[in-house]
Order: structure tokens, then C-alpha cells, then sequence
């Protein structure tokens, strides 16, 4: 089965100039755990995960603790937020992005998400311009009915 | 992606089937094949029209609470043809509710207003518009606005395909049109007459006045007005002269959900897949689609082959 069998036609995105707060706004109202970064011609440019938010809110140390009762100063985090809301997403984005082909088996899309610890992956066409994504549910599904 | 259709107010389509319908009465439905739900408002049923005809196009528009998740999920199992690109609110999208008496041949409807949409909503809608712009080649700007927007922005989004070199489609009612028309005019109007026959202001009554707003339309600039005559019968105006598109056959009432939509579907596929074709030839094909709709109960969008064989049922009058 091909990623074009079970992708997910949805092709919202954001330009790299829209601020980090809007993006958080379009992934909660949209239950996205991430949202693909494109240019002016919608080819993928870059990708905003919740982990890339994360990772530039919290210092990175934090992925080492068992729990947030180390954490000396709980403002520090509030401060972070603060200071990068209003912040280009280009400045958090991954770059370049890890896409796949819509023609591209679902084999290797569950090699991409297992050797990279991704979610969820833009879905793109030959040119590189965004078609829609591909979570591990859809991959998960389609294994299930034993199609993959 | 060839077109990219705006649905400003969508709305999750119930359609009941029940014959003897009547008000003050109680209803009991047999067969769920006597009750569709269905992802509406104009712009999504033209996406889903075309996707009928082999065109893929991008659905973008405005998507509010738990009603809006479930239209998005029916959508995109409509069609792969489909891309959705909605911003979502937390209002509720509406639901419209439609009840068709195939035995008394009415059809009742119950169209709600649509959330409230802020000004973020709206700004982030444009911003994403642009960006699909890019990839298409035509526009449908069409349906009903949410509470807090005005006809402007019909015309704002017109301008700025226009600027591109895309084709314009407009199906709207008048108090849209005619603001809209100050900023822009589109390429093909379809004035929605359903509820208040009024073009540009005018009140509409004789087939003369049909025939004037038409003309006065072809002269803002427009290349082709579409404007629906006593259910059956389309005024239409081209630079070349003015026509009446007719059918023998009689159309039920009840059939037409659907078929404006199928009918600016249509449109839009000759226009994009024929170059040869004139405007003329573009009415008659959505004429025919239109036409062909109206023989399913339910708003099932018309296939080539369908259309093709109503084609042959059109008859065409010229008045001026």
C-alpha cells in the first residue's frame, strides 16, 4: 500500500513568518501534534512539531529529568513562552523537513517514523509541494488490515 | 489542485426524506437511506461536484466546534480529488436541514446563520488563500457569509485571484454581489435568486428585467451571468448576446438541492478542461449538470456521462 492509499488531504500550513502563538493556535484548534512550514509556491520548507516548541521553550537538560520538581524556577519556563510567542516559526522549525513521496510505501514511512521519532510527515508531490500528511495511526490502521 | 473553492459558512447538510410530510405532525423514518448527512455550503458542494468530474480542487473556508470535526471527516472521505484546508473557531459550524416530500413534491428548508468569525480567523484564512493561489487556476467564491462579514470580502479575495490571472467564479446573493462587485468583478456570475430575486439592487419580476441585470453585469465587465429564471429557465448573458436555456421536461421541486452547485461545478470543468468552448457553451454544460442533478432525490452530484445526456434535453432561446 502506497502513502497516497492512506494520507490525510489536509493541506493547512503556515508560512515561516507566521509568529510561534498563532501556530500553537492552529495546532490546538486542530488537534495537530505538528504542521508543515511552506514557501509562496506550497513546496515544504520546514515543519513545526510539538516537541520543536517544547524543545525551545524548556532548557535541555529537561528531557533528562524524571519530573519538574527539579526545576529551580517554574517563571523561567513562563518568561521562555513569553519571549518566543511573538517569534518567527522559521526560528524553531525543523529545517529541512523530513517529507515523503505520495507515491512512497508505507513500509518506508514506518521506517522514517521509527528511525526519527516522528508523528506525523508532510506528504509531498514530486516537485515537493504539500499534498496532505501521514500520522502513525494511519500507518497503524492500514497494518492492521493487513495492508502495509 | 486545479480550482480552490471558499466556503466562508458551511454547514453539515440533513437531508430527510419523508413522504406526506407535514408540519404539526409526527414522522417516523424507516430507512436510513432516507437520511443523508452531508458536508454543505456551496463552495465544498462545488468541490465535491467536480471531484465527480475528474477535477481536484482544495476546500478552504471556516470550521467551528464539535459540528465542524464531523463535516471535515465526512469530507475527506468524499474523494481523494479533495484537499481541505479549513481554520477552525470554537463556535459551532451550522447544520442546515432539508426534508423532501417526494409524494406532495416540496422540499422544506431550514438554513441556520453560522458562528460569529473574528477578525484572526479571517486574517489567517487570507494568509493560507494566497498561499494556495499559487497552485490553481480557478477561484469559486460562493454561499452564504458567518455573522460579522460583509460582501467586501468576496470582492478582496476576487481582486487578489484576479491579480494572479485566475478565473473568477461568483454565486452569491445580492447583498454579497453588489458590494463585492465594487472591488472586483469575476469572470463568471451566478446571482443567488433563491431567496430574494434581486440583482444589483433591482427587484426582479418580468423575464425583461432578467434580461437587463444580465446585460448590466456583462457590462460591469463580467464574461458570463447565469441568472436562474422560474426554476427551470436560466438567463444568459455573454458579450455576444442574450439567451434563455430551457427544458421540455418539467423539474420537481424537490430535486434542486444541490444543482446551483452542480451547475458552477460544471461551469468551472468546461472552462477549464475545453478552451475551445465559449461562455455559452460554458452555461449550457452547467445547465445540463444542473439538469442532471435534478434526477436524484438526494444531492448525489451528476456524473460526465449524465450531463452529457441531459446536454441533449437543453433548449436554448435567443432574446437578444
Amino acid at each position: 500500500m502506497r502513502v497516497y492509499d492512506v494520507m490525510i488531504r489536509d493541506v493547512t500550513a503556515v508560512t515561516q513568518d507566521e509568529t510561534v502563538e498563532n501556530v500553537v493556535r492552529i495546532m490546538a484548534s486542530q488537534f495537530l501534534s505538528g504542521i508543515p512550514v511552506v514557501n509562496e509556491d506550497m513546496r515544504v520548507i520546514g515543519f513545526v512539531s510539538e516537541s520543536d516548541i517544547i524543545r525551545a521553550v524548556v532548557p535541555g537538560y529537561f528531557s533528562l529529568l524524571q519530573s519538574t520538581t527539579f526545576i529551580p524556577d517554574m517563571n523561567q519556563f513562563l518568561k521562555m513562552a513569553a519571549k518566543i510567542k511573538d517569534k518567527p516559526v522559521r526560528e524553531i522549525m525543523t529545517h529541512p523537513p523530513l517529507v515523503v513521496n505520495e507515491n512512497a510505501s508505507l513500509v518506508h514511512v514506518a521506517d522514517l517514523m521509527i528511525k526519527h521519532n516522528v508523528k506525523v510527515l508532510p506528504v509531498v508531490d514530486e516537485h515537493g509541494r504539500l499534498l496532505g500528511i501521514i500520522t502513525r495511526t494511519n500507518v497503524v490502521r492500514a497494518a492492521m488490515e493487513g495492508y502495509l | 489542485m486545479k480550482v480552490v473553492t471558499v466556503t466562508l459558512n458551511p454547514a453539515l447538510d440533513r437531508q430527510f426524506i419523508i413522504e406526506e410530510f407535514s408540519t404539526n405532525a409526527y414522522h417516523r423514518i424507516k430507512d436510513h437511506k432516507h437520511m443523508v448527512m452531508s458536508p454543505g455550503g456551496k463552495g465544498i458542494n462545488v468541490s465535491m461536484a467536480l471531484a465527480r468530474l475528474g477535477v481536484s480542487s482544495i476546500a478552504i473556508g471556516i470550521l467551528g466546534g464539535y459540528t465542524g470535526r464531523v463535516l471535515l471527516t465526512e469530507l475527506n472521505k468524499v474523494s481523494p480529488l479533495i484537499s481541505t484546508s479549513f481554520v477552525h473557531i470554537e463556535e459551532e459550524t451550522r447544520e442546515n436541514i432539508v426534508i423532501v416530500d417526494p409524494v406532495n413534491h416540496t422540499m422544506t428548508s431550514i438554513d441556520s446563520p453560522g458562528p460569529r468569525v473574528e477578525r484572526k480567523a479571517i486574517e489567517l484564512l487570507m494568509k493560507r488563500y494566497e498561499i494556495y493561489l499559487s497552485r490553481v487556476e480557478a477561484v469559486v467564491l460562493s454561499g452564504s457569509l458567518p455573522q460579522g462579514l460583509t460582501g467586501e470580502i468576496y470582492g478582496k479575495m476576487a481582486k487578489m485571484a484576479k491579480e494572479r490571472g485566475k478565473t473568477v467564479f461568483f454565486d452569491m446573493i445580492d447583498e454579497y454581489l453588489t458590494p463585492a462587485l465594487e472591488i472586483c468583478v469575476p469572470d463568471v456570475v451566478k446571482p443567488d435568486v433563491r431567496g430574494s430575486v434581486t440583482v444589483l439592487g433591482e427587484r426582479l419580476e418580468k423575464l425583461e428585467d432578467y434580461v437587463d441585470a444580465a446585460v448590466r453585469l456583462v457590462k460591469k465587465g463580467c464574461k458570463l451571468v447565469v441568472i436562474s429564471y422560474e426554476v427551470k429557465n436560466d438567463v444568459v448573458a455573454t458579450q455576444d448576446g442574450v439567451w434563455l436555456i430551457s427544458t421540455q421536461g418539467e423539474v420537481e421541486p424537490e430535486t434542486i438541492l444541490g444543482a446551483g452547485d452542480a451547475y458552477v461545478a460544471a461551469m468551472v470543468y468546461k472552462r477549464l478542461t475545453d478552451k475551445n468552448a465559449n461562455m455559452l457553451d460554458v452555461a449550457k454544460f452547467g445547465y445540463a449538470a444542473a439538469l442532471a442533478k435534478t434526477r436524484k432525490l438526494t444531492k448525489e452530484m451528476p456524473t460526465y456521462d449524465e450531463i452529457n445526456e441531459a446536454l441533449g434535453l437543453c433548449t436554448l432561446e435567443r432574446l437578444r
